[in-house]
């Protein structure tokens, strides 16, 4: 049992949450009998189910977008049923969503929005990653690793879904969409100056960035891009003004 | 100093809240949504505190439960006082997890001698952790759960004589416990050890509608109830202004009906009572 800990008995609170927890869950307990007590754990099933979904709606815009809201809230309460969260913050819900999505029948013919939900996931993760100073790209040393900031993300994608979630945007392009090519996208999700910014980069810089992430020397890392086709003037512009780096000496 | 009324913040009401220049304003949050890394949401709350005092309001710490709180929140939990240096830190009178999963809910139990010990041991253990005292609040309840040793007010009252702790008296959720389990409310306020009320919370609730069970439901949702108005003028009346929260987490309003509960409340702490 679970509940034992090294020479303390088993307690009768914990013997009550174990049968209590298994009612709320929806498994036959005795406290799923009394239809008082049914009552209630109806209300708390439906109050943190709420709080789970609206908190993967918040997480999930551009997918509520792209299925409407009904479609949304019932694909996840099937996703809260499947995988409730595991910890109270629910800020950082919904890890594997995307996954979902891709299984998930009544959106069998969207087999694409598990990769439009997967960039979602990383501009999550960018948002709530730790404070760097961003790298601004002066005094670069090629001996030297250029670390990649703690908020940078790169999300190789099947098909556009860089284009998609762009257009969803408040400031997106909804035209966009009608002339939108069907390739497969990388994703490059920084935080420059404290908010998400979401880039598509080719092949050569997202190895680039692996690159340096794996703490190649800077040197050894552009060189390796010089032989692949990479313009590194064009790189760098693109990376360092994305904020993909962190400075090296900085600290919170 | 003079016990003020506080707002529960919204990051959409973050432009005004900064530039609110309101006598004795404070807000407060929940911990969970800021116990992250980084990142603006971050910033923002230390924008606000550099502003304005702020409260700690944990929905997470499960301090009923028969396990020990997680050490992993707990010490994201501390990180985050550490940096906001809050007025206030709170959480509930409840237990929220099982077999691995996370209850966002605060679920009830049979108050029992072996439940005070848990709860004592982990009120005990956050407020180590934290080094700080640690507010509990009360509940809003559903069901009288059968197995009780003794009222919410004994379990309550002991466990700040325990533990040190304070309590915050969420006067919504005792008016919501009393009519969903047909007890008077005025009792129950009454039967709170005044000396640790530190903190006193006011929100809505919403009428549930069920053949069999009415219930009202604890939704923060709705302007706040006229009875429970009736309830907190009567409570600060008795045992003297405490610090009080206007909380409202559903169907948020404009940043100034907020404003316009918390002078209410504000007329009722300075003793205005014509305003009530």
């Amino acid at each position: 049992m679970r509940f034992s800990r090294g020479n303390v008995r088993m307690s009768d609170h914990a013997i009550f949450e174990h049968a209590f927890g298994a009612a709320l869950a929806g498994q036959a307990s005795v406290w799923s009998t009394d239809p008082r007590i049914r009552r209630a754990l109806t209300i708390h099933r439906n109050t943190s189910h709420k709080a789970a979904q609206d908190a993967l709606a918040a997480n999930y815009p551009v997918i509520v977008q792209l299925v409407g809201e009904e479609a949304f809230a019932a694909c996840a309460a099937a996703f809260v049923e499947e995988r409730p969260p595991a910890e109270p913050r629910l800020c950082l819900y919904g890890d594997g969503f995307g996954d979902f999505l891709r299984d998930y029948a009544p959106f069998v013919e969207l087999g694409w929005l598990g990769n439009v939900a997967a960039l979602e996931r990383l501009v999550v993760e960018t948002m709530f990653a730790a404070d760097h100073c961003v790298f601004d790209g002066a005094a670069l040393d090629l001996e030297s690793a250029l670390p990649l900031h703690a908020a940078t993300r790169i999300g190789r994608l099947s098909g556009p879904a860089v284009s998609i979630w762009r257009a969803h945007q408040p400031d997106g392009d909804p035209d966009a969409l009608a002339s939108l090519e069907w390739i497969d996208e990388i994703a490059l999700v920084t935080r420059p100056a404290g908010s998400v910014m979401v880039t598509s980069i080719d092949a050569i810089a997202a190895d680039f960035l692996d690159s340096c992430n794996a703490g190649r020397a800077l040197g050894e890392a552009a060189s390796m891009a010089v032989e692949n086709g990479a313009d590194l003037t064009a790189l760098f512009a693109v990376l360092i003004g994305a904020g993909a780096f962190a400075a090296i000496d900085s600290g919170d | 100093m003079q016990p003020t009324a506080g707002l529960g913040f919204k990051m959409e009401h973050l432009d005004e809240a900064l530039a609110s220049r309101d006598p004795g304003l404070w807000f407060e949050v929940h911990a969970e949504n800021y116990m992250v890394d980084g990142g603006p949401r971050l910033a923002a709350l230390a924008a606000l505190r550099a502003t304005h005092p702020i409260s700690i309001h944990g929905v997470g710490l499960s301090i009923a439960s028969s396990d020990r709180p997680c050490p992993n929140h707990l010490a994201r939990l501390k990180t985050l006082c550490d940096r906001i240096d809050p007025m206030l830190v709170s959480d509930h009178l409840a237990w929220q997890r099982w077999n691995g999963v996370h209850v966002s809910d605060f679920l009830p139990f049979p108050r029992t001698r072996a439940a005070l010990a848990h709860t004592v041991t982990n009120v005990t253990i956050v407020q180590q952790a934290l080094g700080r005292r640690l507010l509990v609040e009360n509940p809003s309840l559903y069901v009288d759960l059968p197995g009780h040793m003794m009222s919410e007010a004994e379990f309550l009252n002991e466990l700040a004589d325990a533990t040190g702790c304070g309590l915050i008296l969420d006067v919504n959720n005792v008016y919501v416990s009393a009519s969903n389990l047909g007890f008077d409310a005025i009792q129950a306020l009454r039967a709170i050890n005044a000396d640790a009320v530190c903190e006193i919370h006011l929100a809505g609730h919403t009428a549930d509608a069920d053949a069999d069970f009415p219930l009202l439901i604890d939704t923060h949702g709705a302007p706040i109830a006229e009875a429970v108005w009736t309830l907190y003028a009567g409570l600060v009346d008795r045992i003297g202004p405490r610090p009080t929260l206007i909380e409202r987490d559903d169907d948020i309003p404009p940043f100034q009906t907020l404003v316009a509960e918390r002078h209410r409340a504000h007329a009722v702490l300075t003793g205005q009572r014509a305003h009530v």
